[in-house]
Protein backbone atom coordinates (compact mmCIF):
# COMPACT_ATOMS: atom_id res chain seq x y z
CA UNK A 1 0.00 0.00 0.00
CA UNK A 2 1.40 3.48 -0.92
CA UNK A 3 0.85 6.70 1.08
CA UNK A 4 -2.00 8.88 -0.64
CA UNK A 5 -1.65 11.49 1.93
CA UNK A 6 1.23 12.64 4.36
CA UNK A 7 0.89 15.52 6.85
CA UNK A 8 4.24 16.41 8.91
CA UNK A 9 4.01 19.28 11.47
CA UNK A 10 1.13 21.53 10.18
CA UNK A 11 0.44 24.55 11.47
CA UNK A 12 -2.28 27.18 10.40
CA UNK A 13 -2.43 30.44 12.59
CA UNK A 14 -5.36 32.89 11.76
CA UNK A 15 -5.37 36.69 12.13
CA UNK A 16 -7.85 38.56 13.16
CA UNK A 17 -8.64 41.49 15.09
CA UNK A 18 -10.94 42.33 18.35
CA UNK A 19 -12.98 45.28 18.06
CA UNK A 20 -14.86 46.55 21.12
CA UNK A 21 -18.79 46.52 20.87
CA UNK A 22 -21.07 50.13 20.15
CA UNK A 23 -19.48 52.88 17.76
CA UNK A 24 -16.70 54.19 20.09
CA UNK A 25 -15.14 50.98 19.71
CA UNK A 26 -15.58 51.10 15.78
CA UNK A 27 -13.70 54.53 15.99
CA UNK A 28 -11.48 53.37 18.20
CA UNK A 29 -10.35 50.09 15.69
CA UNK A 30 -9.76 52.43 12.89
CA UNK A 31 -6.94 54.18 14.37
CA UNK A 32 -5.15 50.97 16.82
CA UNK A 33 -5.92 47.90 15.63
CA UNK A 34 -4.36 45.12 17.17
CA UNK A 35 -3.57 41.82 15.68
CA UNK A 36 -4.17 38.42 17.52
CA UNK A 37 -3.54 35.26 16.26
CA UNK A 38 -5.36 31.77 16.63
CA UNK A 39 -3.81 28.41 16.00
CA UNK A 40 -6.75 26.98 14.08
CA UNK A 41 -4.38 23.72 13.64
CA UNK A 42 -1.03 23.44 15.41
CA UNK A 43 1.45 20.73 15.14
CA UNK A 44 -0.52 17.74 13.66
CA UNK A 45 0.61 14.68 11.89
CA UNK A 46 -0.35 11.80 9.97
CA UNK A 47 -0.62 10.35 6.68
CA UNK A 48 -3.22 8.01 4.94
CA UNK A 49 -2.72 5.12 2.96
CA UNK A 50 -3.97 4.53 -0.65
CA UNK A 51 -7.86 3.44 -0.68
CA UNK A 52 -8.59 4.04 3.09
CA UNK A 53 -11.48 5.63 4.51
CA UNK A 54 -10.35 8.03 7.79
CA UNK A 55 -12.66 9.99 9.50
CA UNK A 56 -11.70 13.32 11.19
CA UNK A 57 -13.68 13.98 14.26
CA UNK A 58 -13.81 16.82 16.50
CA UNK A 59 -16.30 19.86 17.94
CA UNK A 60 -17.27 23.16 15.69
CA UNK A 61 -13.90 25.09 15.64
CA UNK A 62 -11.67 22.03 16.10
CA UNK A 63 -9.80 22.50 12.98
CA UNK A 64 -11.41 19.59 11.08
CA UNK A 65 -12.58 22.13 8.05
CA UNK A 66 -9.29 24.01 8.30
CA UNK A 67 -7.10 20.99 7.85
CA UNK A 68 -9.27 19.42 4.52
CA UNK A 69 -8.83 23.22 2.95
CA UNK A 70 -4.94 23.15 3.43
CA UNK A 71 -5.18 19.26 1.94
CA UNK A 72 -6.96 20.48 -0.89
CA UNK A 73 -4.64 23.81 -1.47
CA UNK A 74 -7.57 26.03 -0.78
CA UNK A 75 -5.84 27.15 2.30
CA UNK A 76 -1.82 27.95 2.64
CA UNK A 77 -0.42 26.18 5.19
CA UNK A 78 1.40 28.39 7.96
CA UNK A 79 4.42 25.68 8.84
CA UNK A 80 4.34 22.32 8.11
CA UNK A 81 4.85 20.22 4.88
CA UNK A 82 1.86 18.51 3.27
CA UNK A 83 2.53 15.77 0.36
CA UNK A 84 -1.50 14.34 -1.67
CA UNK A 85 -0.41 12.07 -3.61
CA UNK A 86 3.35 13.35 -3.40
CA UNK A 87 2.85 16.65 -3.96
CA UNK A 88 2.09 19.82 -2.37
CA UNK A 89 -1.47 21.14 -2.13
CA UNK A 90 -0.62 24.73 -2.06
CA UNK A 91 1.34 24.82 -5.40
CA UNK A 92 -1.98 23.92 -6.78
CA UNK A 93 -1.00 22.12 -9.88
CA UNK A 94 -3.82 20.98 -12.30
CA UNK A 95 -1.84 17.60 -12.22
CA UNK A 96 -2.85 17.58 -8.76
CA UNK A 97 -6.16 18.98 -9.07
CA UNK A 98 -7.16 16.39 -11.26
CA UNK A 99 -6.80 13.61 -8.83
CA UNK A 100 -8.32 14.98 -6.30
CA UNK A 101 -12.32 15.70 -5.37
CA UNK A 102 -13.16 17.85 -2.57
CA UNK A 103 -17.38 18.25 -1.36
CA UNK A 104 -17.96 20.90 1.36
CA UNK A 105 -21.34 20.77 2.82
CA UNK A 106 -21.55 24.29 3.45
CA UNK A 107 -20.42 25.54 0.82
CA UNK A 108 -22.57 24.84 -2.82
CA UNK A 109 -19.91 24.04 -6.11
CA UNK A 110 -22.99 23.57 -7.98
CA UNK A 111 -24.63 27.31 -9.98
CA UNK A 112 -27.65 27.51 -7.93
CA UNK A 113 -29.69 29.68 -10.51
CA UNK A 114 -29.25 26.53 -13.17
CA UNK A 115 -29.93 22.97 -13.35
CA UNK A 116 -27.55 20.26 -11.99
CA UNK A 117 -26.33 19.55 -15.53
CA UNK A 118 -25.27 22.71 -16.27
CA UNK A 119 -22.92 23.15 -13.82
CA UNK A 120 -21.69 19.07 -14.77
CA UNK A 121 -20.66 20.40 -18.11
CA UNK A 122 -18.73 23.34 -17.48
CA UNK A 123 -17.09 20.82 -14.66
CA UNK A 124 -16.55 18.28 -17.89
CA UNK A 125 -15.01 21.06 -19.69
CA UNK A 126 -13.19 22.13 -16.52
CA UNK A 127 -11.07 18.75 -16.58
CA UNK A 128 -11.27 18.18 -20.47
CA UNK A 129 -12.58 14.97 -19.68
CA UNK A 130 -13.94 13.07 -23.09
CA UNK A 131 -17.42 12.70 -23.81
CA UNK A 132 -17.44 8.94 -23.50
CA UNK A 133 -16.01 8.62 -20.05
CA UNK A 134 -17.95 11.72 -19.13
CA UNK A 135 -20.92 10.17 -20.34
CA UNK A 136 -20.09 6.41 -18.53
CA UNK A 137 -19.18 8.17 -15.02
CA UNK A 138 -22.28 10.76 -14.92
CA UNK A 139 -24.57 7.36 -15.72
CA UNK A 140 -23.38 5.73 -13.04
CA UNK A 141 -22.95 8.28 -10.20
CA UNK A 142 -26.21 9.00 -11.64
CA UNK A 143 -27.53 5.35 -11.27
CA UNK A 144 -25.67 4.99 -7.67
CA UNK A 145 -27.23 8.32 -6.25
CA UNK A 146 -30.94 7.81 -7.82
CA UNK A 147 -30.53 11.66 -8.72
CA UNK A 148 -32.52 11.08 -12.26
CA UNK A 149 -35.43 12.96 -12.04
CA UNK A 150 -33.58 16.39 -10.06
CA UNK A 151 -30.89 16.68 -12.95
CA UNK A 152 -32.81 19.66 -14.73
CA UNK A 153 -34.34 20.85 -12.21
CA UNK A 154 -32.61 24.71 -11.00
CA UNK A 155 -30.23 23.70 -7.61
CA UNK A 156 -31.92 26.13 -5.34
CA UNK A 157 -35.12 24.30 -6.18
CA UNK A 158 -33.87 20.72 -4.29
CA UNK A 159 -34.16 19.65 -1.15
CA UNK A 160 -30.68 19.75 0.76
CA UNK A 161 -29.82 15.83 0.22
CA UNK A 162 -30.66 16.02 -3.49
CA UNK A 163 -28.29 19.06 -3.77
CA UNK A 164 -25.82 16.86 -1.69
CA UNK A 165 -25.94 13.76 -3.99
CA UNK A 166 -25.99 16.37 -7.04
CA UNK A 167 -22.82 18.00 -5.24
CA UNK A 168 -20.91 14.87 -4.82
CA UNK A 169 -21.98 13.88 -8.41
CA UNK A 170 -19.93 17.55 -9.45
CA UNK A 171 -16.52 16.26 -6.94
CA UNK A 172 -16.52 12.88 -8.76
CA UNK A 173 -16.92 13.15 -12.44
CA UNK A 174 -13.47 13.27 -12.95
CA UNK A 175 -12.81 10.09 -11.13
CA UNK A 176 -10.35 11.36 -8.23
CA UNK A 177 -8.38 9.34 -6.28
CA UNK A 178 -8.73 11.32 -3.49
CA UNK A 179 -12.06 12.63 -1.85
CA UNK A 180 -12.26 15.14 0.50
CA UNK A 181 -15.79 15.28 2.07
CA UNK A 182 -16.30 18.21 4.90
CA UNK A 183 -19.54 17.76 6.61
CA UNK A 184 -21.36 15.71 3.67
CA UNK A 185 -24.40 14.57 5.64
CA UNK A 186 -25.35 17.95 7.71
CA UNK A 187 -28.41 19.18 8.02
CA UNK A 188 -30.18 16.05 6.25
CA UNK A 189 -32.65 14.03 7.86
CA UNK A 190 -32.00 10.32 9.20
CA UNK A 191 -32.64 8.85 5.63
CA UNK A 192 -30.67 11.22 3.27
CA UNK A 193 -28.44 10.48 5.79
CA UNK A 194 -28.04 7.17 5.13
CA UNK A 195 -28.09 7.08 2.11
CA UNK A 196 -25.23 9.42 0.87
CA UNK A 197 -23.39 7.03 3.82
CA UNK A 198 -24.11 4.01 1.66
CA UNK A 199 -22.95 5.74 -1.52
CA UNK A 200 -20.23 6.48 -0.30
CA UNK A 201 -19.29 3.42 0.88
CA UNK A 202 -20.23 1.75 -1.99
CA UNK A 203 -18.00 3.76 -3.96
CA UNK A 204 -14.80 3.44 -2.02
CA UNK A 205 -15.42 -0.52 -2.01
CA UNK A 206 -15.84 0.07 -5.81
CA UNK A 207 -13.19 2.31 -6.98
CA UNK A 208 -11.07 2.32 -4.08
CA UNK A 209 -10.61 5.87 -3.60
CA UNK A 210 -8.48 7.28 -0.59
CA UNK A 211 -11.53 9.18 1.45
CA UNK A 212 -10.90 11.34 4.43
CA UNK A 213 -14.25 12.66 5.72
CA UNK A 214 -15.18 14.92 8.62
CA UNK A 215 -18.19 15.09 10.10
CA UNK A 216 -20.12 15.79 13.49
CA UNK A 217 -22.56 12.18 13.14
CA UNK A 218 -20.67 9.47 14.94
CA UNK A 219 -23.45 6.64 13.01
CA UNK A 220 -21.39 8.57 9.98
CA UNK A 221 -18.20 7.42 11.22
CA UNK A 222 -19.10 4.23 12.61
CA UNK A 223 -20.63 3.06 9.57
CA UNK A 224 -17.74 4.30 7.43
CA UNK A 225 -14.24 4.13 8.84
CA UNK A 226 -12.65 2.05 10.49
CA UNK A 227 -9.96 4.80 11.54
CA UNK A 228 -10.59 7.89 12.99
CA UNK A 229 -8.38 10.92 13.86
CA UNK A 230 -9.86 13.11 16.84
CA UNK A 231 -8.72 16.65 16.54
CA UNK A 232 -9.73 19.16 19.75
CA UNK A 233 -8.46 22.53 19.87
CA UNK A 234 -6.19 21.81 16.86
CA UNK A 235 -4.16 19.17 18.00
CA UNK A 236 -4.64 15.03 17.17
CA UNK A 237 -5.98 13.61 20.02
CA UNK A 238 -6.47 10.05 18.60
CA UNK A 239 -5.48 8.68 15.74
CA UNK A 240 -6.29 4.54 15.22
CA UNK A 241 -9.01 2.10 14.80
CA UNK A 242 -12.21 2.98 15.93
CA UNK A 243 -12.54 0.09 17.47
CA UNK A 244 -9.33 -0.04 19.82
CA UNK A 245 -10.32 3.47 20.39
CA UNK A 246 -13.58 1.96 22.63
CA UNK A 247 -11.24 -0.59 24.68
CA UNK A 248 -8.21 1.90 25.21
CA UNK A 249 -10.30 5.28 26.32
CA UNK A 250 -13.75 3.38 27.52
CA UNK A 251 -12.69 2.81 31.53
CA UNK A 252 -16.20 1.47 31.97
CA UNK A 253 -18.56 -1.36 30.45
CA UNK A 254 -22.32 -1.43 31.17
CA UNK A 255 -24.32 -4.04 32.06
CA UNK A 256 -27.71 -4.22 30.89
CA UNK A 257 -30.38 -6.27 33.12
CA UNK A 258 -34.13 -6.93 32.45
CA UNK A 259 -36.06 -8.07 35.59
CA UNK A 260 -39.25 -10.46 35.92
CA UNK A 261 -40.50 -7.55 38.24
CA UNK A 262 -39.29 -3.59 39.09
CA UNK A 263 -36.18 -3.31 41.37
CA UNK A 264 -35.70 -0.07 42.95
CA UNK A 265 -32.69 1.67 41.93
CA UNK A 266 -31.42 2.13 45.06
CA UNK A 267 -30.91 -1.45 45.12
CA UNK A 268 -29.25 -1.36 41.38
CA UNK A 269 -26.83 1.68 42.56
CA UNK A 270 -25.25 -0.53 44.81
CA UNK A 271 -23.44 -2.46 41.69
CA UNK A 272 -22.42 0.92 40.11
CA UNK A 273 -23.42 3.43 38.26
CA UNK A 274 -27.50 3.23 37.05
CA UNK A 275 -27.20 4.81 33.63
CA UNK A 276 -30.82 4.12 32.44
CA UNK A 277 -33.61 3.10 34.45
CA UNK A 278 -37.05 1.84 33.35
CA UNK A 279 -38.09 -0.83 36.52
CA UNK A 280 -37.71 -3.80 35.03
CA UNK A 281 -35.07 -3.02 32.59
CA UNK A 282 -32.04 -1.26 33.48
CA UNK A 283 -28.41 -0.42 32.25
CA UNK A 284 -25.87 0.13 34.93
CA UNK A 285 -21.99 1.56 34.81
CA UNK A 286 -19.11 -0.29 36.09
CA UNK A 287 -15.47 -0.35 35.65
CA UNK A 288 -13.95 -2.29 33.26
CA UNK A 289 -12.01 -4.55 35.42
CA UNK A 290 -14.62 -5.43 37.62
CA UNK A 291 -17.13 -6.40 35.05
CA UNK A 292 -17.26 -9.77 35.77
CA UNK A 293 -17.30 -9.86 39.52
CA UNK A 294 -19.99 -7.88 39.94
CA UNK A 295 -22.13 -9.71 36.89
CA UNK A 296 -21.60 -12.50 38.55
CA UNK A 297 -22.64 -11.10 42.09
CA UNK A 298 -25.57 -9.71 40.18
CA UNK A 299 -26.91 -13.26 38.78
CA UNK A 300 -25.82 -14.52 42.62
CA UNK A 301 -28.30 -12.12 44.07
CA UNK A 302 -31.50 -12.73 45.32
CA UNK A 303 -33.03 -10.17 43.36
CA UNK A 304 -35.58 -10.93 40.11
CA UNK A 305 -33.03 -11.09 37.64
CA UNK A 306 -34.35 -12.30 34.05
CA UNK A 307 -31.09 -11.58 31.87
CA UNK A 308 -27.96 -9.98 32.10
CA UNK A 309 -25.61 -8.68 29.05
CA UNK A 310 -22.47 -7.34 29.14
CA UNK A 311 -21.59 -4.00 26.55
CA UNK A 312 -19.02 -1.95 25.31
CA UNK A 313 -19.98 2.13 26.05
CA UNK A 314 -21.27 3.55 23.08
CA UNK A 315 -19.05 5.04 20.91
CA UNK A 316 -20.06 8.58 21.54
CA UNK A 317 -20.11 8.72 25.42
CA UNK A 318 -16.35 7.48 24.74
CA UNK A 319 -15.80 10.49 22.08
CA UNK A 320 -17.60 12.83 24.90
CA UNK A 321 -15.33 11.62 27.51
CA UNK A 322 -12.06 12.25 25.65
CA UNK A 323 -13.14 15.80 24.55
CA UNK A 324 -14.50 16.64 27.71
CA UNK A 325 -10.44 14.77 29.50
CA UNK A 326 -9.12 17.46 27.07
CA UNK B 1 -6.69 24.81 -28.75
CA UNK B 2 -9.66 23.33 -29.54
CA UNK B 3 -9.78 21.66 -25.93
CA UNK B 4 -9.36 25.78 -24.89
CA UNK B 5 -12.37 26.77 -27.11
CA UNK B 6 -14.37 24.20 -26.02
CA UNK B 7 -13.45 25.19 -22.55
CA UNK B 8 -14.35 28.94 -22.90
CA UNK B 9 -17.72 27.95 -25.09
CA UNK B 10 -18.88 26.51 -22.14
CA UNK B 11 -17.73 29.58 -19.65
CA UNK B 12 -19.77 31.84 -22.26
CA UNK B 13 -22.90 29.36 -22.26
CA UNK B 14 -22.78 29.10 -18.62
CA UNK B 15 -22.47 32.91 -18.10
CA UNK B 16 -25.48 33.74 -20.43
CA UNK B 17 -27.86 31.00 -19.01
CA UNK B 18 -27.10 32.62 -15.78
CA UNK B 19 -28.19 36.51 -16.97
CA UNK B 20 -31.05 35.32 -18.66
CA UNK B 21 -32.42 35.83 -15.46
CA UNK B 22 -31.33 39.48 -15.37
CA UNK B 23 -33.07 40.51 -18.31
CA UNK B 24 -34.75 43.32 -16.71
CA UNK B 25 -31.63 44.84 -15.05
CA UNK B 26 -30.03 45.13 -18.40
CA UNK B 27 -32.89 47.03 -20.22
CA UNK B 28 -32.90 49.82 -17.03
CA UNK B 29 -29.32 50.39 -16.71
CA UNK B 30 -29.66 51.84 -20.15
CA UNK B 31 -32.13 54.04 -19.34
CA UNK B 32 -29.66 55.45 -17.13
CA UNK B 33 -26.84 55.80 -19.58
CA UNK B 34 -29.72 57.74 -21.98
CA UNK B 35 -30.44 60.04 -19.31
CA UNK B 36 -26.60 60.95 -18.68
CA UNK B 37 -25.62 61.95 -21.64
CA UNK B 38 -28.54 63.88 -22.60
CA UNK B 39 -28.15 66.10 -19.82
CA UNK B 40 -24.10 66.03 -20.26
CA UNK B 41 -25.48 66.96 -24.03
CA UNK B 42 -27.59 69.94 -22.84
CA UNK B 43 -25.13 71.33 -19.92
CA UNK B 44 -22.54 71.99 -23.09
CA UNK B 45 -25.46 73.52 -25.00
CA UNK B 46 -26.45 75.72 -22.02
CA UNK B 47 -22.06 76.81 -21.53
CA UNK B 48 -21.67 77.77 -24.88
CA UNK B 49 -25.01 79.35 -25.36
CA UNK B 50 -23.63 81.89 -22.94
CA UNK B 51 -21.52 83.67 -25.55
CA UNK B 52 -18.48 81.43 -25.91
CA UNK B 53 -17.79 79.79 -29.66
CA UNK B 54 -15.00 77.78 -28.51
CA UNK B 55 -13.66 76.60 -25.19
CA UNK B 56 -10.17 75.59 -25.50
CA UNK B 57 -10.27 74.80 -29.33
CA UNK B 58 -13.56 72.62 -29.07
CA UNK B 59 -16.78 73.81 -30.89
CA UNK B 60 -19.51 73.12 -29.82
CA UNK B 61 -20.31 70.46 -32.07
CA UNK B 62 -17.05 69.21 -31.12
CA UNK B 63 -17.87 68.90 -27.49
CA UNK B 64 -21.09 67.28 -28.10
CA UNK B 65 -19.33 64.89 -30.43
CA UNK B 66 -16.84 64.39 -27.36
CA UNK B 67 -19.23 63.45 -25.70
CA UNK B 68 -21.24 60.90 -27.48
CA UNK B 69 -18.48 59.11 -28.97
CA UNK B 70 -16.40 58.39 -25.59
CA UNK B 71 -19.20 57.02 -24.43
CA UNK B 72 -19.23 54.55 -26.90
CA UNK B 73 -15.93 53.82 -26.52
CA UNK B 74 -16.68 53.75 -22.32
CA UNK B 75 -19.27 51.44 -23.20
CA UNK B 76 -17.12 48.95 -25.24
CA UNK B 77 -14.66 48.75 -22.37
CA UNK B 78 -16.52 48.85 -19.60
CA UNK B 79 -16.39 45.78 -16.89
CA UNK B 80 -18.12 44.71 -14.09
CA UNK B 81 -15.22 42.56 -12.53
CA UNK B 82 -14.17 43.78 -10.04
CA UNK B 83 -17.46 43.59 -7.66
CA UNK B 84 -17.34 40.10 -9.19
CA UNK B 85 -13.95 39.11 -7.69
CA UNK B 86 -14.30 40.83 -4.76
CA UNK B 87 -17.64 39.05 -3.88
CA UNK B 88 -15.96 35.58 -5.20
CA UNK B 89 -13.32 36.47 -2.42
CA UNK B 90 -15.31 37.72 0.25
CA UNK B 91 -17.75 34.83 0.14
CA UNK B 92 -15.18 32.20 -0.25
CA UNK B 93 -16.51 31.52 -3.87
CA UNK B 94 -12.90 31.36 -4.49
CA UNK B 95 -12.57 27.88 -3.29
CA UNK B 96 -14.37 26.45 -5.79
CA UNK B 97 -11.62 27.76 -8.79
CA UNK B 98 -8.14 26.59 -6.35
CA UNK B 99 -9.84 22.95 -6.25
CA UNK B 100 -10.31 22.28 -10.15
CA UNK B 101 -8.06 22.33 -12.57
CA UNK B 102 -8.82 26.11 -14.20
CA UNK B 103 -7.55 29.59 -13.99
CA UNK B 104 -9.75 31.85 -11.84
CA UNK B 105 -8.32 34.73 -14.00
CA UNK B 106 -8.87 33.15 -17.46
CA UNK B 107 -12.17 32.00 -16.00
CA UNK B 108 -13.18 35.48 -14.88
CA UNK B 109 -12.31 36.83 -17.99
CA UNK B 110 -13.93 34.82 -20.38
CA UNK B 111 -16.94 34.57 -17.86
CA UNK B 112 -16.66 38.43 -18.39
CA UNK B 113 -16.97 38.76 -22.24
CA UNK B 114 -19.93 36.40 -22.32
CA UNK B 115 -21.89 37.98 -19.26
CA UNK B 116 -21.35 41.42 -20.46
CA UNK B 117 -21.58 40.83 -24.28
CA UNK B 118 -25.11 41.47 -24.59
CA UNK B 119 -25.18 43.99 -21.84
CA UNK B 120 -21.88 45.73 -23.94
CA UNK B 121 -23.67 45.32 -27.15
CA UNK B 122 -26.88 46.39 -26.20
CA UNK B 123 -24.95 49.51 -24.47
CA UNK B 124 -22.76 50.57 -27.57
CA UNK B 125 -26.07 50.40 -29.78
CA UNK B 126 -28.13 52.55 -26.97
CA UNK B 127 -24.92 54.78 -27.75
CA UNK B 128 -24.87 54.86 -31.17
CA UNK B 129 -28.96 55.13 -31.01
CA UNK B 130 -27.92 58.19 -29.19
CA UNK B 131 -25.15 59.84 -31.37
CA UNK B 132 -27.55 59.18 -34.63
CA UNK B 133 -30.30 61.62 -32.33
CA UNK B 134 -28.00 64.24 -32.38
CA UNK B 135 -26.78 63.57 -35.94
CA UNK B 136 -26.70 67.10 -37.27
CA UNK B 137 -24.56 68.26 -34.73
CA UNK B 138 -22.04 65.23 -35.19
CA UNK B 139 -18.50 65.64 -36.24
CA UNK B 140 -18.18 63.02 -38.69
CA UNK B 141 -14.77 61.08 -39.39
CA UNK B 142 -14.09 58.61 -41.84
CA UNK B 143 -10.48 58.78 -42.48
CA UNK B 144 -9.73 54.64 -42.44
CA UNK B 145 -6.72 54.86 -41.08
CA UNK B 146 -7.62 56.88 -38.16
CA UNK B 147 -10.58 54.63 -37.19
CA UNK B 148 -8.25 51.37 -37.49
CA UNK B 149 -6.10 53.18 -34.68
CA UNK B 150 -9.21 54.05 -32.91
CA UNK B 151 -10.24 50.09 -33.24
CA UNK B 152 -7.23 49.03 -32.01
CA UNK B 153 -6.82 51.06 -29.35
CA UNK B 154 -10.14 50.04 -27.77
CA UNK B 155 -9.13 46.43 -27.97
CA UNK B 156 -6.31 47.50 -26.26
CA UNK B 157 -8.25 49.48 -23.52
CA UNK B 158 -10.17 46.56 -23.17
CA UNK B 159 -7.65 44.61 -22.46
CA UNK B 160 -6.34 46.84 -19.93
CA UNK B 161 -9.55 47.46 -17.88
CA UNK B 162 -10.03 43.61 -17.48
CA UNK B 163 -6.61 43.58 -15.84
CA UNK B 164 -7.47 47.04 -13.91
CA UNK B 165 -10.78 45.11 -12.62
CA UNK B 166 -9.05 41.95 -11.63
CA UNK B 167 -6.55 43.96 -10.16
CA UNK B 168 -9.15 46.03 -8.06
CA UNK B 169 -11.09 43.24 -7.45
CA UNK B 170 -8.13 41.87 -5.40
CA UNK B 171 -8.10 44.33 -2.81
CA UNK B 172 -11.10 42.08 -1.20
CA UNK B 173 -7.70 40.00 0.10
CA UNK B 174 -6.70 42.63 2.22
CA UNK B 175 -10.21 44.44 3.43
CA UNK B 176 -13.97 43.42 3.52
CA UNK B 177 -14.82 46.76 2.82
CA UNK B 178 -14.38 47.04 -0.67
CA UNK B 179 -17.83 48.77 -1.96
CA UNK B 180 -16.88 52.38 -1.31
CA UNK B 181 -13.45 51.76 -2.52
CA UNK B 182 -14.40 50.33 -5.51
CA UNK B 183 -16.82 53.85 -6.31
CA UNK B 184 -14.02 55.67 -5.57
CA UNK B 185 -11.85 53.66 -7.48
CA UNK B 186 -14.01 54.29 -10.42
CA UNK B 187 -14.56 58.27 -10.17
CA UNK B 188 -10.58 58.67 -10.49
CA UNK B 189 -10.84 56.41 -13.05
CA UNK B 190 -13.49 58.64 -14.63
CA UNK B 191 -11.74 61.71 -14.03
CA UNK B 192 -8.73 60.99 -15.76
CA UNK B 193 -10.29 58.81 -19.13
CA UNK B 194 -11.77 62.16 -19.46
CA UNK B 195 -15.59 60.77 -18.81
CA UNK B 196 -16.39 64.12 -17.21
CA UNK B 197 -14.89 66.81 -19.75
CA UNK B 198 -12.27 66.60 -22.20
CA UNK B 199 -8.81 66.43 -21.14
CA UNK B 200 -7.63 69.42 -22.53
CA UNK B 201 -9.58 71.60 -19.98
CA UNK B 202 -7.30 70.59 -17.53
CA UNK B 203 -4.12 72.27 -16.83
CA UNK B 204 -1.16 70.75 -18.84
CA UNK B 205 0.89 68.97 -15.72
CA UNK B 206 -2.25 67.38 -15.14
CA UNK B 207 -2.85 66.47 -18.67
CA UNK B 208 0.72 65.24 -19.09
CA UNK B 209 0.52 62.97 -16.25
CA UNK B 210 -2.73 61.36 -17.76
CA UNK B 211 -0.75 60.79 -20.80
CA UNK B 212 1.20 58.55 -19.72
CA UNK B 213 -1.56 56.47 -16.69
CA UNK B 214 -3.76 53.83 -18.67
CA UNK B 215 -7.51 55.72 -18.01
CA UNK B 216 -7.21 57.97 -21.31
CA UNK B 217 -7.22 55.35 -23.67
CA UNK B 218 -10.84 54.15 -22.58
CA UNK B 219 -12.33 57.17 -23.47
CA UNK B 220 -10.56 60.61 -24.26
CA UNK B 221 -7.85 59.28 -26.47
CA UNK B 222 -10.04 57.75 -29.00
CA UNK B 223 -12.62 60.41 -29.19
CA UNK B 224 -10.18 62.90 -29.60
CA UNK B 225 -8.54 60.93 -32.37
CA UNK B 226 -11.96 60.62 -33.88
CA UNK B 227 -12.19 64.67 -33.77
CA UNK B 228 -9.03 64.55 -35.42
CA UNK B 229 -7.60 66.70 -32.37
CA UNK B 230 -4.62 64.14 -32.24
CA UNK B 231 -2.38 63.53 -34.42
CA UNK B 232 -2.01 59.63 -35.98
CA UNK B 233 1.31 59.89 -34.70
CA UNK B 234 0.46 60.50 -30.96
CA UNK B 235 -2.19 57.76 -31.66
CA UNK B 236 0.38 55.40 -32.01
CA UNK B 237 2.72 56.19 -29.26
CA UNK B 238 -0.55 56.15 -27.28
CA UNK B 239 -0.52 52.45 -28.14
CA UNK B 240 2.67 52.05 -27.31
CA UNK B 241 2.19 53.21 -24.00
CA UNK B 242 -1.19 50.70 -23.55
CA UNK B 243 1.33 48.08 -24.78
CA UNK B 244 3.56 49.22 -21.61
CA UNK B 245 0.64 49.12 -19.16
CA UNK B 246 -0.25 45.92 -19.89
CA UNK B 247 2.60 44.34 -19.51
CA UNK B 248 3.10 45.75 -16.40
CA UNK B 249 -0.50 45.46 -15.06
CA UNK B 250 0.09 41.38 -16.30
CA UNK B 251 3.03 41.63 -14.28
CA UNK B 252 1.49 43.00 -10.90
CA UNK B 253 -1.90 41.20 -11.32
CA UNK B 254 0.37 37.76 -10.50
CA UNK B 255 2.12 39.18 -7.97
CA UNK B 256 -0.83 40.61 -6.28
CA UNK B 257 -2.89 37.47 -6.93
CA UNK B 258 -0.39 34.94 -5.24
CA UNK B 259 0.52 37.34 -2.30
CA UNK B 260 -3.23 37.52 -1.99
CA UNK B 261 -3.77 33.74 -2.38
CA UNK B 262 -1.59 33.46 0.40
CA UNK B 263 -3.83 35.22 2.70
CA UNK B 264 -7.13 33.79 0.98
CA UNK B 265 -8.99 32.69 4.36
CA UNK B 266 -12.18 31.11 2.23
CA UNK B 267 -14.85 32.20 4.06
CA UNK B 268 -17.92 30.60 4.25
CA UNK B 269 -17.55 27.41 5.69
Amino acid sequence: MSIAIHVRNLVKQYTFHRKEAGLLGTFKSLFMRQSFYANAVQDISFEVEEGEIVGFLGPNGAGKTTTLKMLSGILYPTSGTIEVLGMRPQDRRNELKRQFGIVMGQKEQLTRVLPAMDSFKLFKEFYSLPDTEYQETLNELVDLLEVHEYLDIPVRKLSLGQRMKCELIGALLHNPRVLFLDEPTIGLDVVAQKNIRDFIKKYNQKRKTTIMLTSHYMDDIKELCERVIIINFGRIIYDGKLSTLITEYATDKLIRVSATESIPKEVLERFGTVEEYQGVRATILVPRKEVKAIASKLMASDLPIDDIGIDEMPIDDVIRAIFAAH
Amino acid sequence: MRQQLRQAAAIINSAWQRNLAYRFTVVTYRLGEIIEIVVLVLMWTAIYAAGTTTIKGFSLNEMITYVLIGNVFSAAVRNFIPGYVSRDIEQGRLSMFLVRPISYMKFVFINELGRSFLATLLSVLTQIGIVLLFLDRVVINNDPGQLLLILIMVFLAVIIELLLGFLIGTIAFWTDETDGLHTTIERVKRFFSGGYFPLALLPAALATVSFYLPFQYSFYAPAMLYLGKLSFWEGVTGLLVQLAWIALLSVIVSIVWKMGLKRYEAAGS
